[in-house]
């Protein structure tokens, strides 16, 4: 019985491509991604806007006064923390708990273009960040009276930033077989990011070997490009930030394109 | 079936009848070594790596605050080093015990501890031992990195002992009572975490209290963390903390709390 329906159906149907059903997958997929966290989704986005906010003001207490530069510094980087986290740290995360819910192999077995799969991941990682770092952005101003001043090129720097710690993220999850692993080190990441890459403070309150180490690293650059479309004369050399994250974005292509390619 | 069954129950009666029920503080003292040496067991690689995550980010802690501030002048850095041991302690009690509770109830070994035949608390007071053993060797880290980082000379009183064992004992007496108290593991790790990211951003352990708005300050004057801070820089530093014993009275109420909640739960059956 089942044989002939299954064989007439792939016989009248041709394998399907081209950029309307790249768009239709797409869709489908974001959709589904959406759909799947459900009720996880306003919660993860409501505890990013708790996080960003409470950076924002708890940093201050640490502060008798805190010095204009410094504020500056805490509240671009907060935004920037957010958007990173969100790409590097609860990314892989859920990838890990679709590996321990067994639903990864699943997804992988849909019969959409894989690419559509990495895309909605990243349209997803943005709808959770994006509120988190507006709501970081809008507490610090009203905390520390700054005088943001946001440039159009917010956009590109905002959808970089999160492209490439969304791509970053999405490499080494499913590089990674074991999620215990990338629970570790999406750990090691936070400690990393929050205490040792001048995105909340100044650079100059890091040692000079540090300095040079996070000019290697994407995170500075990733608080750069950012801070540069919100701030002014706080940021020099906002063009080499672009290259250098445009070349971990390339990377970071490469290693998922040949991840989500390969066959078990 | 049922007529091999009977001699066999009634045999063992009677070996039970034959025994007599041990009891006192030498089975208690017994029953504490073996859940000691069962739970260091059962820890296994854990053990290491959990210090060696303490390790490090005991060290971590103390370089870390310093970044977010820039110029640290003396006074500040007197502070933060003092400080920065009590942050070290915080997250094997209130982070680490609970989730070892949540994770045996995952792998369902919760049950299963229950009913091994030794006294319940000799099994609480074996975890607690252990947990304080773990924490010890990261918070010595941190206060030796935090005194070089800040150029701080540090007094070390013999106050220090009793300040580390309270402190350590109310941390896991706090975090054993929520972990079974709280029957979803899910939660607990939620809680944990809102825990940590409390203590780390708003509780005056680095900074003083007086940084801090008024009714901050009051909801810290009765939960335990600046409390925790006070008894270990008072044990580490003369002149920068008043009123001491208000602080260990605190702590002795909020351990008080956690072995309540625990023995509640503990003693109760099913």
């Amino acid at each position: 019985m089942t044989s002939p329906a299954v064989s007439t159906r792939s016989a009248s149907e041709p394998v399907r491509s081209g950029t309307a059903h790249w768009l239709r997958s797409y869709v489908m997929m974001t959709r589904w991604e959406l759909g799947s966290l459900r009720l996880l989704l306003p919660l993860i986005v409501a505890l990013q806007i708790v996080i960003g906010g409470g950076f924002a003001l708890g940093i201050g207490l640490f502060f008798d006064q805190m010095p204009a530069r410094n504020a500056l510094f805490l509240a671009t980087g907060v935004a920037v923390v957010t958007l990173i986290t969100v790409g590097m740290v609860l990314g892989p995360q859920l990838v890990g708990n679709q590996k321990v819910a067994g639903t990864y192999d699943f997804l992988w077995s849909l019969p959409v273009p894989r690419t559509t799969q990495a895309a909605a991941w990243l349209t997803v990682n943005s709808i959770i960040a994006i509120p988190g770092m507006v709501a970081a952005l809008v507490i610090a101003d009203w905390r520390y009276d700054l005088s943001l001043q946001v440039s159009p090129i917010i956009v590109p720097a905002v959808l970089l930033t999160i492209g490439t710690a969304t791509l970053i993220g999405y490499a080494f999850a499913h590089a990674i077989p074991k999620p215990m692993i990338t629970q570790m080190i999406t750990q090691l990441l936070i400690f990393t990011i929050l205490g040792f890459s001048p995105i909340n403070f100044p650079p100059e309150n890091l040692p000079d070997w540090l300095v040079a180490v996070n000019e290697w690293l994407p995170f500075q650059h990733m608080a750069a490009v950012v801070r540069a479309a919100l701030t002014e004369g706080l940021v020099d050399n906002v063009g080499g930030s672009y290259l250098i994250l445009g070349i971990y974005a390339a990377i970071s292509v490469m290693v998922s394109a040949w991840v989500i390619g390969r066959r078990h | 079936m049922a007529g091999r069954d009977l001699p066999v129950t009634s045999t063992s009666a009677l070996v039970v009848g034959s025994l007599t029920v041990t009891t006192g503080l030498r089975r208690w003292l017994r029953s504490y070594a073996m859940m000691l040496r069962f739970d260091l067991r059962g820890l296994g690689q854990w053990l290491a790596f959990g210090l060696v995550i303490q390790v490090l980010m005991g060290a971590g802690m103390a370089v870390m605050y310093g970044f977010y501030l820039g110029d640290v002048p003396p006074e500040v850095g007197a502070f933060m080093a003092s400080g920065v041991p009590a942050i070290a302690l915080i997250p094997i009690g209130l982070v680490m015990v609970p989730n070892m509770v949540a994770q045996q109830r995952i792998t369902q070994t919760y049950e299963f501890l229950w009913s091994l035949p030794v006294p319940r608390l000799a099994a609480a007071a074996s975890t607690f031992t252990v947990f304080t053993l773990m924490a010890v060797p990261g918070m010595a880290i941190a206060l030796g990195v935090g005194a070089w980082n800040y150029g701080v000379q540090l007094s070390v009183s013999p106050m220090i002992v009793p300040a580390v064992l309270l402190t350590s004992l109310m941390t896991t007496s706090v975090g054993f009572g929520m972990a079974h108290a709280v029957k979803n593991p899910v939660t607990v790790n939620f809680l944990t975490n809102m825990i940590v990211f409390f203590v780390l951003l708003f509780s005056p352990i680095v900074v003083p209290i007086a940084q801090f708005p008024d009714w901050l300050a009051s909801v810290h004057r009765v939960l335990p963390f600046y409390h925790m801070a006070q008894v270990i820089r008072d044990a580490l530093s003369s002149g920068l903390v008043t009123d001491v014993g208000l602080s260990y009275l605190v702590l002795s109420a909020w351990t008080i709390v956690g072995w309540s909640a625990t023995a509640w739960v503990v003693g109760r059956r099913g």
